[in-house]
């Protein structure tokens, strides 16, 4: 079901919106399955590139991280992704009340997850770990997905487009703090020595 | 009462296209040394275009040109509005303008040749430092002399923002341009040590909290309600929030000087302070966002309004960043990285340029009694200004932590991993994209200079009579 959903929200994003909003006002959604296989695709990528591919930075031999601490990275990813996207549809939720809305927490979820998709997706690219490379995939998926969001929550919600725009703004903003937030919190493990093992 | 007396526009026009020149200067003077970081070759061996000289000229032209104009002007405007009284001591508020432009100018001559104080953002050397504490004390008079002539008892929250950012700033000026003149253009300060980098980061970073800051709060609460046509959300909260953010920022200072000679205590209740600085800096963007959610139908006919939305935003993002930051685990890493460059430019780009553009959509027509000539381009100057704001972030963003990794990187046997040459050239393509998302902002705000151009070309400047104030209740 959902393979078909990701495939309608790059083909007709408007149409697939509506049909996930049928599914989940329905009661028959459920987002949990999505996100736990999604969450998958950047976690294992990143820990293959990181082991076996490696990076350069300048000249010089590839660097790579260890199987072990690699494996412990690539569960502390996984658990992140997770609470990133459960905890956004939560506040989606929580959000609604100064909009004005009301939707069940699945259907809030479900939007953060369907909208998180084409950052998931283009999660395969850390198979190939170059942080220019990535970058320059990265600002494109990252771009569809604020287009999803600002398309999608609308429509999800059956608000106003005008409306939409503020919230989606809202959530776009709780977004970045989450993910400043993350940044912090990896400097913060990294500087009291929880930090990966090289080996070169 | 009848009253015939009319508000005087007319510094705060001259302040109002002031600061349009000077944001179109200062951002392209930025763009311009962000493409030499990118590729040298292009301060093409001339001293005063290189980027030791042109940054302090850059960020003296965004901040003190660009920003401060839009102070001077927003708040000129406000106070008369909302004190039902003509501005006082017209003859001082010219002076105030002409000053300024003065103060400007200097730098924009001075700086390019080298003449330098060395302190981050007070440069400038001692006389322009004398120039620019008589433009400010008449600033004062000029502002609270119009306070004290108010028609209506009640003092708006507006006019307390202005108000602690007019007082701070001549106290901080002050303080911190201490120096002891040895010819005429060069001078050493009066603090030595670590006291003078203290007292300089005291001033560096209140000149984020009240220049940056505090006067662009007040330049939200009356600029937004008004362009939202309601009032703001709480007022309680607004005023709880100034005193709390007042009381907190001038604490902050020491987050700057982590790991280096100012004692450890000192370091650790800069940081404490600032973590607590989250609090009141949310409540201002609650109030912002919640006074504009109110008026989400009126979105499709006021592109402007999506403007102050993405700017409150951006406050929201960047004042969650900055407290992250002042945690000393996390400066560790951060400090001296182009994480710290992206996170100021969240707030300069994100948060001040936006606002300030917003209040002059809202100003300058009205200034000479038009509309906006096209709303389709404001709405194309969004866009521009918001990818290029996101282009900038993101790649700093990624080049600061790799920055910091590859400084903090060791061999087992102890020695470096990376030379600083190395993080230099990991930098490049970062540096480009950087570039890029400043053309992208610099050419938004192109749009607007062309848009406003449009909307006022011929038409004379009006004057517009004071309304009596609405009668006791």
């Amino acid at each position: 079901m959902f393979i078909q959903h990701i495939i309608g929200l790059f083909t007709d994003p408007t149409r697939e919106w509506e049909k996930i909003r049928e599914q989940y006002e329905s009661g028959s959604g459920n987002p949990i399955g999505h996100v736990l296989a999604l969450a998958l695709v950047p976690a294992l990528s990143g820990y293959f590139g990181t082991t076996q591919v490696g990076w350069r930075i300048g000249v010089g031999e590839p660097i790579r991280i260890t199987g072990d601490s690699a494996t412990s990275i690539a569960i502390i990813y996984y658990i992140a992704l997770l609470v990133g996207v459960f905890s956004i549809g939560w506040v989606i939720h929580l959000l609604g009340k100064a909009y004005e809305v009301n939707k069940p927490l699945p259907l809030c979820i479900a939007l953060a997850a369907y909208t998180a998709t084409p950052l998931f997706l283009i999660g395969l690219m850390q198979v190939y770990p170059v942080l220019w490379l990535n970058m320059l995939l990265g600002l494109p998926a990252l771009a569809y997905t604020v287009y999803l969001l600002y398309s999608g929550l609308p429509i999800m919600m059956r608000i106003p487009i005008e409306r939409g725009f503020l919230y989606s703004s809202a959530v776009l903003a709780v977004g970045l703090v989450a993910l400043v937030a993350m940044l912090a919190m990896t400097a913060l493990l990294w500087g009291m020595g929880l930090q990966p093992v090289f080996t070169y | 009462m009848t009253n015939t007396e009319t508000y005087n526009y007319n510094v705060v026009r001259q302040f109002s296209i002031m600061t349009i020149v000077w944001g179109l200067v200062g951002m392209s003077i930025g763009v311009l040394i962000a493409s030499q970081l990118a590729f040298p070759a292009l301060n093409f061996d001339i001293p005063w275009l290189t980027f030791g000289r042109l940054r302090p000229l850059h960020t003296n032209a965004v901040i003190f040109a660009f920003g401060g104009c839009a102070l001077f002007a927003c708040s000129y405007y406000v106070v008369q509005h909302t004190c039902h009284v003509k501005l006082a001591f017209p003859l001082l508020a010219g002076f105030t303008f002409w000053g300024w432009q003065a103060v400007i100018l200097l730098a924009a001559i001075t700086l390019p040749l080298g003449i330098t104080s060395s302190k981050e953002y007070a440069e400038l050397e001692w006389p322009i430092d004398i120039l620019i504490t008589l433009v400010w004390v008449s600033y004062a008079v000029v502002f609270f002399g119009t306070i004290m002539r108010r028609r209506v008892s009640h003092i708006y929250v507006a006019n307390w923002f202005f108000g602690a950012f007019i007082i701070t700033v001549a106290v901080l000026h002050i303080f911190n341009s201490a120096a002891l003149p040895v010819s005429m253009w060069k001078s050493y300060s009066a603090y030595a040590g670590v006291q003078d980098a203290m007292v300089q980061w005291w001033y560096g970073h209140n000149a984020v909290g009240f220049f940056l800051t505090a006067g662009f709060l007040g330049i939200m609460y009356y600029f937004v309600p008004k362009q939202a046509g309601r009032p703001v959300y709480s007022y309680r909260l607004s005023v709880v929030h100034f005193w709390a953010l007042v009381f907190t920022y001038i604490w902050a200072g020491p987050h700057h000087l982590h790991y280096t000679a100012l004692p450890d205590w000192a370091q650790s209740l800069g940081m404490v302070m600032s973590l607590i600085l989250l609090a009141p800096s949310w409540g201002g963007m609650i109030n912002g966002i919640m006074t504009l959610s109110g008026a989400w139908h009126k979105l499709r006919t006021d592109p402007v309004l999506r403007l102050l939305v993405v700017s409150i935003s951006f406050y929201g993002m960047s004042t969650f960043e900055g407290p992250m930051m002042a945690i000393k685990t996390v400066n560790a890493l951060s400090h001296y990285t182009d994480w710290t460059i992206g996170h100021v430019h969240s707030g300069a780009l994100g948060w001040v340029a936006l606002v300030s553009m917003g209040a002059m959509y809202y100003l300058i027509p009205r200034m000479f009694g038009r509309e906006i000539y096209s709303l389709r381009l404001v709405e194309v100057h969004f866009w521009t200004a918001t990818i290029g704001i996101v282009l900038y972030i993101t790649s700093m963003w990624v080049a600061g932590i790799m920055q910091g990794l590859m400084w903090r990187a060791i061999n087992e046997d102890g020695t470096l991993t990376y030379s600083f040459v190395e993080s230099v050239q990991a930098m490049h393509p970062y540096y480009i994209v950087r570039a890029l998302g400043g053309a992208f902002f610099l050419f938004g705000a192109v749009i607007m200079a062309y848009n406003l151009w449009r909307s006022v070309a011929g038409a004379k400047p009006v004057e517009v009579e004071i309304p009596a104030p609405a009668s006791a209740h």
